[in-house]
């Protein structure tokens, strides 16, 4: 929708700037993505040399996050942003912490998969896990893909998600509890497994914080700390822009 | 509808027959009332009037559109108008044509079982068929005008447009997805245009996985029974109560298990290198010493070319995983070893430039006829019958060559002339070139 505004300037030097920062973090979120799920992956499949490589990969992340954030700050010295321009560029600073912060916890674990790796596994293969594990990284795409798009409409949808993960993370807590008194011996594997599912659920929290600055960059409004109804309700009543002209499209 | 359809001349010597006889109507009532310049200036206003309101017909006509009912009109303006419709009518004959083009076009891509898209030189997405969206879940109209690689993030994609080497498909798993694999390729055309295609090979890959699988699972459980019969035909062969007739099949029968042991040596070797695909990283390996403990092996083979020379015309170290390129090395050596004569040589030699590292291996051997070389690396493939099996090779030695150079990112050259030798190269790329010495050796 307002991603035809970004190619609105003057000078066409700032749109692409401000493109190409875009696109940087947007790979960057894909590199996040594939962490996440390698780390999953490495968790359920037993995979210890794959937990071991996201555990190490994790410095490129960092690399990403200083190289965007220094890029940031060259826009908005030398072109001083207003306006849409100015929430963009808030929006990516932000936006990239999380992004840093999923994947540490990404890395947390796939430290824990390599370590879990040389245990026992549990008779239900991890199933809990790879469900949630599922939904999460589904929610940091859903979120990605709603930035790429400036869809307000959908990133609405993913913080919405949040409240699933958290349905999640309790059954899953309280499962483990059951496992841990039944039999002590797990307790240790068992300590991991919330360790994974604490992280799992941080990285949701993350994936729902990307999801508001969205809707923030694309409607100025800051809607943390409200309540998506309250949010959605506005949404509504500041009735949705249509779509810019696009190019044409043969139908 | 009538079109007036006077030739041009006509009707511009009309208009002026009727602009004369105006004018002359005008001076002929002017001398009758007694001033010929009034009758004059009459004339010539009756004649602007009647101007002025033809010329609002074909105004009031050509604002409204209504080209099926052209108004009706004669001399210069009537041969306008009948130009305007024809030009209207050719524009709407071609424009029925490429609409009707487009349309075969674009029912013939949506029915692709592939994904299409198109996308301008920036990578952003211009139209792309319905396939395209299932695959790569794109949204109609809503993502045009976005880039690519905004939307398809994978790390590997990016590599692939960041390198811009689009000769052959990148494979990419959706990481959205359960195993979902998509084989993305990019085709320029044009000016600066780009097309994309993409296909779901989630089938292949799973086919892929499974056969590995089975070459991994059968070689290993193949080799618990195989080391039995060995170790007894060992024990047999040894026994001196031997009948002497037997003497000689048990001696083969060694032999053989022999050849089916390394055989499936290298098969799990194969399997164990395709399990994880990626570039691997590694350490530096002094290629100094490895040398010398690969001329140590070919000269403890019980028959060996007499002379094998190692060079080394640089002090780089190679970085990469060790026991792979030893075990590369070796196979490339040993085949040389096996193909040469023993009047003959051996020459191992490494060396780096700004291209990367180099390691060739170069006989005086039987060499191999040009039409083989492409197909040298195949698992099994054999120059003649008689050739490998005669002198033990597992068949897999190159196979595993090539897997190996592939994950350090290096190439292998071959050059061959029949009855003069081979020569083997290895091209390493310059990213994998230690310039410090590692350890003095040799």
């Amino acid at each position: 929708m307002e991603t035809a505004d970004l190619s609105h300037h003057i000078s066409r030097r700032f749109n692409e700037d401000l493109e190409r920062v875009r696109s940087k973090v947007l790979a960057m979120g894909g590199f996040v993505e594939q962490q996440l799920h390698k780390a999953i992956t490495a968790l359920t499949e037993g995979d210890s040399s794959l937990g071991e490589s996201v555990a190490l990969g994790d410095y490129q992340v960092n690399n990403m996050e200083v190289s965007i954030d220094e890029e940031c700050s060259r826009i908005l010295a030398t072109r001083a942003p207003a306006a849409g321009d100015l929430r963009v560029i808030v929006a990516i600073i932000k936006t990239i912490t999380d992004l840093e912060r999923i994947g540490d916890e990404g890395e947390k674990i796939g430290y824990i998969a390599s370590r879990l790796a040389t245990m026992e596994r549990p008779a239900d293969k991890y199933r809990e896990i790879k469900h949630l594990g599922r939904i999460v990284s589904e929610m940091v795409h859903d979120a990605l893909d709603a930035f790429a798009r400036m869809d307000a409409e959908s990133a609405l949808r993913v913080a919405r998600q949040d409240r699933l993960v958290d349905e999640e993370y309790e059954a899953i807590q309280r499962q483990s509890i059951t496992f841990m008194m039944e039999d002590p011996r797990t307790i240790r594997r068992a300590l991991d497994v919330m360790w994974v599912v604490r992280a799992l659920e941080r990285i949701g929290d993350h994936a729902k914080n990307i999801s508001e600055y969205v809707i923030y960059m694309v409607y100025g409004k800051d809607v943390r700390h409200t309540s998506l109804d309250d949010v959605e309700r506005e949404l509504r009543e500041r009735a949705i822009p249509p779509g810019e002209p696009k190019p044409t499209v043969v139908p | 509808m009538r079109i007036p359809l006077q030739p041009t001349t006509h009707a511009w010597w009309f208009a002026a027959g009727r602009l004369l006889a105006t004018v002359v109507a005008g001076l002929l009532a002017g001398a009758l009332l007694g001033s010929i310049w009034e009758g004059l200036a009459c004339a010539l206003a009756v004649h602007l009037t009647w101007q002025l309101v033809v010329l609002f017909r074909v105004e009031w006509w050509l604002r409204h559109r209504s080209f099926a009912d052209p108004p009706d009109i004669s001399g210069v303006w009537g041969e306008i108008v009948s130009q305007i419709v024809r030009l209207h009518r050719r524009k709407r004959f071609h424009k029925q044509r490429f609409v009707q083009l487009m349309r075969q076009l674009q029912s013939s891509t949506a029915a692709l079982p592939d994904g299409v898209v198109i996308l301008n030189p920036l990578h952003e997405i211009v139209w792309f068929n319905r396939m395209a969206g299932r695959l790569l879940d794109l949204r109609r109209s809503a993502d045009l005008g976005l880039r690519i690689e905004n939307l398809l993030r994978e790390p590997e994609f990016a590599r692939y447009l960041r390198l811009q080497d689009y000769a052959s498909p990148v494979i990419i798993r959706r990481a959205s997805r359960d195993d979902c694999y998509l084989s993305l390729q990019i085709v320029p055309y044009g000016d600066g245009q780009q097309l994309l295609l993409a296909a779901d090979v989630s089938r292949q890959m799973r086919l892929e996985a499974v056969r590995r699988d089975f070459v991994a699972n059968a070689s290993h459980e193949l080799r618990s029974p195989l080391t039995v019969i060995a170790g007894y035909l060992e024990t047999l062969s040894q026994d001196p109560a031997l009948d002497r007739d037997l003497a000689g099949p048990v001696a083969e029968m060694r032999r053989q298990a022999e050849r089916m042991t390394a055989i499936i040596h290298d098969l799990l070797e194969l399997s164990r290198l395709e399990q994880t695909g990626e570039t691997v990283g590694g350490e530096a390996i002094d290629i100094a010493a490895l040398l010398a403990l690969l001329r140590k092996d070919v000269l403890a083979r019980p028959v060996h070319p007499r002379e094998v020379r190692v060079r080394i015309d640089s002090d780089a170290a190679l970085i990469g995983v060790e026991a792979e390129i030893h075990s590369a090395f070796s196979n490339l050596v040993d085949n040389a070893a096996k193909y040469t004569p023993v009047e003959g040589s051996i020459e191992m030699r490494w060396w780096a430039d700004e291209d990367g590292g180099h390691f060739s291996v170069t006989d005086t051997g039987i060499g191999i006829p040009s039409e083989h070389i492409p197909r040298l690396t195949e698992r099994f493939y054999r120059v003649d019958q008689g050739r490998s099996r005669a002198t033990g090779g597992s068949g897999l030695g190159l196979a595993i060559v090539k897997h190996v150079l592939q994950r350090h990112g290096a190439e292998l050259e071959v050059r061959s002339a029949i009855g003069k030798g081979s020569a083997f190269t290895c091209h390493f790329p310059p990213q994998r070139v230690h310039a410090v010495r590692a350890a003095a050796a040799v």
